[in-house]
C-alpha cells in the first residue's frame, strides 16, 4: 500500500503532540528535581553508612514527602510520555495505523494497569519498620 | 579484516550501497531519538520489575540481594549508558521542542551540534560521579 507521508500531529492528533512536548518539558524539570534530592541532598549514607542503597536506606528517604511526590510524579509522566512516544513510533506502520482504536485503548490501558502497579510497590517502602 | 580508507569509503562513500547516504544531521538525530525512546519505554518496565521485589515474600531481604548484585560495576556500568540515554533523549527532545515554538529551526544543525556538546559535558561529570563505583579503589 504506497502511502503519503503526513505530519505526526495529522496521524497522532494535536493533543497528543502538544501533550508530548509538555510531558518532555515537564520531566526536565522533574527529572533535575529528582537529580538534585537523590544524588547531591541526602545520598545513601543514610541508614546503613555505605553507599549501596538497600531497603532501609529508601525506606528512611520515603519518610519524607517530597520523594514519595517526586517518584510518583516522574512514574506518572514518564508512563504517558514513553507510551505516548510508542504510539507515535507504531503509528508510522501502516499494520498498526488500521487498529489505532485497538492501540490507544491497549496502550491506555497498559499505562493505567503500569500507573497502579508502580504505585502498589513503593508501598512495603512506604510503611517503615 | 581490512578496515583501509578504501574499505570505509566501500561501506560510508557517497554511493554506498547500504549505508543511507542521503540522510543529513536531522535525519540521524531523529533516528536517535526514537531508538533511544523505544529502549527508555523497554526499560521503565525492568525498573518497575525490579522494584517489584520489595513486595515479594521477604521484601527487604530479595530487594537487599537484587541491590547487592546491581551495585557491581558492570551493572553500574550499564546503568552509566542508561543514564547516557537519557541524555541524549532530552537533549533532543529539547531541541525538537525549541522548534515547535519556532525557536532557531533555521539552525537546527547547528544547535544539534550544541546540544551534543551539552550531552558530553553531562556525560562526563555522571561519569565522574559515578566512576568509584566502576573502578572501586582505583587510582586514577
Amino acid at each position: 500500500m504506497a502511502e503519503q507521508r503526513v505530519a505526526t500531529s495529522k496521524v497522532a492528533g494535536t493533543w497528543a503532540w502538544y501533550m508530548q512536548r509538555l510531558s518532555a518539558l515537564a520531566l526536565i524539570v522533574l527529572l533535575a528535581v529528582h537529580i538534585y534530592l537523590d544524588h547531591f541532598e541526602g545520598v545513601a549514607e543514610e541508614e546503613s553508612g555505605d553507599t549501596l542503597i538497600e531497603f532501609g536506606d529508601v525506606s528512611l528517604r520515603f519518610e519524607e514527602l517530597i520523594y514519595v511526590v517526586v517518584d510518583y510524579l516522574l512514574l506518572a509522566f514518564v508512563l504517558f510520555h514513553g507510551l505516548n512516544g510508542a504510539r507515535t513510533v507504531l503509528l508510522d506502520f501502516d499494520r498498526f495505523l488500521r487498529h489505532r482504536k485497538v492501540l490507544d485503548i491497549g496502550l491506555f490501558i497498559l499505562g493505567v494497569a503500569t500507573l497502579i502497579w508502580g504505585i502498589v510497590i513503593l508501598f512495603p517502602f512506604l510503611q517503615g519498620d | 579484516m581490512d578496515l583501509s580508507p578504501r574499505m570505509f569509503k566501500w561501506l560510508f562513500g557517497r554511493n554506498s550501497e547500504w549505508w543511507p547516504t542521503n540522510m543529513k544531521t536531522g535525519m540521524w538525530a531523529w533516528i536517535g531519538h526514537r531508538l533511544t525512546g523505544i529502549i527508555l519505554v523497554v526499560y521503565i518496565f525492568m525498573h518497575l520489575s525490579f522494584i517489584t521485589t520489595a513486595s515479594l515474600g521477604d521484601g527487604e531481604k530479595n530487594f537487599n540481594a537484587l541491590m547487592a548484585v546491581t551495585s557491581q560495576p558492570l551493572l553500574v556500568a550499564m546503568d552509566f549508558l542508561l543514564v547516557v540515554v537519557v541524555i541524549y533523549h532530552a537533549m533532543n527532545g529539547f531541541r525538537v521542542v525549541l522548534f515547535d515554538f519556532c525557536v532557531g529551526i533555521k539552525h537546527q544543525k547547528l544547535i544539534f551540534w550544541i546540544m551534543m556538546a551539552v550531552t558530553a559535558v553531562l556525560t562526563v561529570a555522571g561519569l565522574w560521579a559515578v566512576w568509584h563505583l566502576i573502578f572501586p579503589g582505583g587510582e586514577v
